[in-house]
């Protein structure tokens, strides 16, 4: 694994300099059922293809995030600061 | 003129000579011995692709002689022969050879008991070279990251010409080369191409680096290149350099491949380019008759090359008329169709090879291209391009032997591979080639397959029927070349992490234990006396008197902004928004499973700031923890890191007021600077940060003041101490103080399943609130009795267990101790350990496994020391 991210703040950086965070996934609601918290805490996606993902410029700007990357060739589509309007 | 050593005995060196060119001229022809049977070998390429010529060099196992520039002082040793290479024992193996056909591990060692009696031997002499020790090596490694726009790799015409090309449109290049100078093939092959303006062009180019002697190793996703350069300055072995490069032109050229026919791998038998390169670079003499194998143009200009060098050319033979090679420590004669020629060189056109590894690794395919004889890169991807003949442009198939099987037909001269052992596997059903390869182990030496993947590939074709392209062909891996495992490794330091107070802690004799990339005294040494009886003065200081902790290694957060206490609320259990200004709360975070992250304490400072503290350990996972819930937010929380930037003690002791007193104005008194209250305010009149906090059971307070303020404060308050008898105390004093007051360090006594409701916490969590991380799971936990509970205990002997020690019940281990210490104020072990829940009733008997026999300890559910906390809040 040495593909590169484009991090919206610093530019192009190996993908040493960050941290995985895992898919990006919806948090249930306060007093969701129990079965939406169990899908939330314990399973994955795990797409094979493109999926949004949570990534932590950790030996940069420490920010969280969040790439379209392709996990079959590890293509990344888009990067974008979480929050922000990434269309 | 220099030498270097070589077994011993001087060798002198030429200039421009490497450590091959120089041991050749002095009349060396056995240059190591075979990796299996043991047989004679000798220089083969010549250029860094065969194994033929591996030796130690100072220190260092499986250094390619041809590539390595000869040096004064150099130690050479030979190596997998004893005792010498003209007589090595272990050459008696090939007489054996009969008991080690392809896979013969399996196929003659058919029992368990027969492969433990022969493993030892077998791995004694198994393997090439011999790793040095840690300390062997001198020298170091380095790494360095590098950025291109474009690579080259490759520094012959085509390589050089694509480095222009480039470099005139703009681009910074790099130009990698594993040559002493650029030129490729140009260097020694006639006619020569004149490459001389070429290089200097290329030389004098500001835009274009050209890295001599070098090698790319590997390419790797998103065109990253390992580049291995040697010396690059001082005392540095090797740099290993990770090179990014927008584009990367590959213009490696072709290496030739040997011939496959009967004793082919006797010393004397030499690659066509090997032989043109001891002639034109190194100005040596070969031989003294030499028999061509070959035919056309190639064949023709070699013969000139030997003749102009001064040796005899005794014939130039078609490759299909070869039988076999005659000698027994170097060659002897040729036995051809027509009669036998004697000769002392037998010079190979051995079929050219598209260098096409790192195409391949890019993601190009190798198709079989029949004109050519060789697999040739196609459907590269956008960002690599290949250059010059490595692309197969003009390449011409070389005449080939016929290759029956034979136990003496080398394929794989790295792992004495025969044509006997490929038609045996073929034979036996590994009729694929990538079966064929991991079962007879062809392509899988040092050489990586360079001398023997097309030799594999056609006799697997020929006896398959199938074509060389419907075989195809094995798949190139990174490293290729070998890279030393010191290069990878890379420097060796240790980053360590020191705390402001560090010389202090010296001067007071402490004894240090490394936390993560910190330093902390773990005891300070009392005079003569030992661990125990320095924790014990440490403890009693604490207890007694007063005592001075340096926890610096905390992590300090500070988090402002109007929504600071919204986050907290979020992310913490407890509720944050309405702690009121100047108070300090125990923080535990928890994940949405319910399982305990971390645990500190938080201070609201000021209505719009918070100072959290995390372990240790967790600093980095709480900074990222807090962040990745505030991203995207929206909220106005601003979290900054002020680990280094601050220094901190914790003064704890029955006189801890008396000694802060003397430094500050506040007003320290119980009623105006309660048990968990903080304030900001001048100690000793650098600024501070005090928490009213007692992890340890006694009245004391956390200070927090900037780092380089450090030593002064500490030494300030250990005088303010003085009259006290102050001591400072180190982390085992610190675990057994909070160990008596059953405070749970996260972590130690908690492990990767312990929620609050397990870990005898339940309080932490504020079930009230509608939402935190960790709720929902916690709700339910809160609603089903948890299985396990973590308890204190205290030993109903004088048995000390140890931590991790096994609870036993009814013979099962059923729960572990997680911290035992003996108690001064008990006079026992105390400790904390997992226990069922049913025995976690205060008074409950438990068996623990001490020193292999059960002990008994009685479950105690309040503290050992002040259950009630009046000294804390004292």
């Amino acid at each position: 694994m040495s593909f590169q991210l484009r991090c919206p703040q610093c530019g192009p950086r190996s993908v040493y300099e960050f941290r995985f965070g895992g898919e990006v996934k919806q948090r249930p609601a306060p007093g969701a059922p129990e079965e939406d918290w169990f899908r939330y805490v314990h399973v994955k996606a795990n797409r094979a293809g493109e999926q949004t993902e949570w990534w932590f410029h950790r030996s940069g700007c420490r920010q969280w995030i969040q790439a379209i990357r392709n996990t079959v060739n590890n293509e990344v589509k888009r990067t974008w600061l979480a929050g922000e309007d990434h269309e | 003129m220099s030498t270097f050593a070589f077994d011993g005995r001087p060798i002198e060196v030429q200039p421009g000579d490497t450590v091959a060119s120089a041991l050749y001229r002095a009349g060396r022809r056995v240059f190591t011995r075979s990796f299996k049977y043991h047989r004679p070998r000798g220089l083969l390429c010549a250029a860094g692709r065969c194994p033929n010529c591996m030796v130690n060099v100072d220190g260092v196992p499986n250094v390619r002689a041809c590539m390595t520039p000869a040096a004064e002082g150099m130690i050479v040793k030979h190596q997998n022969a004893w005792p010498s290479l003209e007589t090595d024992v272990l050459s008696l193996s090939q007489h054996f050879d009969f008991l080690m056909p392809a896979g013969w591990y399996y196929k003659v060692f058919r029992s368990r008991a027969m492969w433990h009696m022969v493993e030892s031997p077998i791995r004694a002499v198994a393997g090439l070279g011999e790793a040095p020790g840690v300390d062997d090596i001198t020298g170091e490694y380095e790494h360095a990251w590098w950025h291109a726009d474009v690579a080259v790799v490759g520094g012959g015409p085509s390589g050089m010409t694509a480095a222009l090309d480039h470099a005139s449109r703009g681009a910074s290049v790099v130009l990698i080369d594993d040559q002493p100078s650029l030129g490729g093939h140009a260097r020694y092959q006639t006619p020569a191409a004149d490459v001389t303006g070429l290089r200097e062009r290329l030389l004098g180019e500001a835009d274009v680096r050209v890295l001599s002697r070098s090698y790319c190793f590997g390419l790797f996703e998103g065109n990253l290149l390992g580049v291995l350069q040697p010396n690059p300055h001082g005392k540095v072995n090797e740099r290993l350099i990770h090179l990014r490069a927008g584009h990367v032109v590959v213009a490696t050229g072709v290496y030739e491949s040997p011939l496959v026919f009967e004793n082919n791998d006797l010393p004397g038998v030499m690659l066509s380019t090997a032989v043109q390169r001891l002639i034109r670079l190194h100005s040596l003499k070969p031989g003294d008759t030499a028999v061509v194998a070959g035919s056309g143009p190639r064949a023709e200009s070699v013969a000139a090359d030997l003749k102009s060098a001064g040796v005899r050319v005794a014939a130039v033979v078609d490759p299909s008329a070869i039988r076999s090679a005659s000698g027994t420590q170097g060659v002897t004669g040729v036995n051809t169709d027509t009669g036998s020629i004697p000769c002392d060189l037998l010079v190979l056109c051995g079929p050219l090879v598209p260098d096409a590894g790192l195409l391949s690794q890019a993601g190009a395919k190798l198709v079989w291209n029949e004109t050519s004889g060789a697999f040739l890169p196609t459907d590269l991807p956008a960002s690599v391009s290949a250059a010059g003949s490595v692309t197969g442009a003009a390449l011409l198939a070389a005449g080939i032997t016929r290759r029956d099987a034979s136990k003496r037909c080398f394929v794989c001269v790295c792992n004495d591979v025969t044509t006997s052992d490929l038609h045996d596997g073929t034979s036996e059903g590994f009729d694929h080639i990538e079966l064929l390869k991991r079962y007879t182990t062809t392509t899988m030496g040092p050489c990586q397959g360079k001398m023997c993947q097309l030799g594999a590939i056609g006799i697997l074709a020929g006896l398959t029927g199938r074509t060389m392209g419907a075989t195809g062909i094995t798949t190139s891996r990174p490293p290729n070349p070998s890279v030393t495992l010191g290069a990878l490794a890379g420097p060796r330091h240790h980053p360590v992490r020191r705390t402001p107070m560090h010389e202090e802690h010296e001067t007071h004799g402490a004894v240090w234990l490394d936390m993560g990339d910190w330093k902390r005294p773990r005891y300070y040494r009392a005079g003569s006396a030992g661990e125990t009886e320095s924790v014990r003065a440490e403890y009693q200081a604490v207890r007694e008197r007063v005592g001075l902790i340096d926890v610096s290694t905390l992590g300090k957060l500070i988090l402002q902004g109007a929504d600071a206490g919204k986050l907290l609320d979020k992310v913490y259990t407890h509720r944050f928004s309405d702690l009121k200004p100047g108070r300090v709360r125990y923080a535990v975070i928890c994940d949405d499973s319910g399982v305990i992250l971390d645990d500190g304490t938080i201070a609201r400072v000021a209505e719009d700031r918070y100072f959290i503290s995390t372990t240790t350990g967790n600093l980095e996972f709480v900074d990222q923890w807090l962040r990745w819930w505030l991203a995207g937010s929206g909220w106005d929380a601003w979290l900054t890191n002020m680990t280094s930037g601050l220094a901190a003690v914790n003064l704890a002791g029955p006189k801890a007021r008396e000694v802060l007193a003397k430094l500050t104005d506040a007003d320290l008194s119980r009623e105006t600077f309660p048990y968990m209250a903080c304030r900001e305010t001048k100690v000793a009149g650098v600024p501070s940060l005090l928490l009213r906090i007692g992890f340890v059971g006694e009245t004391g307070w956390e200070i927090h003041y900037p780092a380089d303020e450090g030593a002064n404060l500490w030494r300030a308050l250990m005088e303010a101490g003085a009259e006290f008898e102050i001591r400072p105390f180190g982390v085992e004093a610190q675990r057994l103080l909070r160990l008596e007051k059953k405070h749970v360090i996260v972590g130690v006594d908690t492990d990767a399943l312990s929620t609050p409701f397990d870990a005898d916490m339940s309080w932490v969590a504020r079930l009230d609130k509608p939402d935190f991380i960790g709720r929902a799971a916690l709700v339910r936990a809160s609603q089903a009795p948890p299985r396990e509970s973590l308890v204190g205990f205290e030993m109903n002997d004088d048995t000390l267990p140890d931590d991790g020690a096994p609870v036993v019940i009814d013979g099962l281990p059923v729960g572990r101790v997680t911290s035992a210490r003996f108690s001064p104020v008990r006079k026992r072990a105390i400790g904390m350990a997992w226990v069922p829940v049913d025995h976690a009733a205060d008074g409950s008997e438990i068996d623990i496994r001490s020193g292999g026999r059960l002990v008994k300890a009685s479950v105690r559910q309040a503290a050992f020391y002040d259950p009630e906390g009046e000294r804390l809040r004292q």
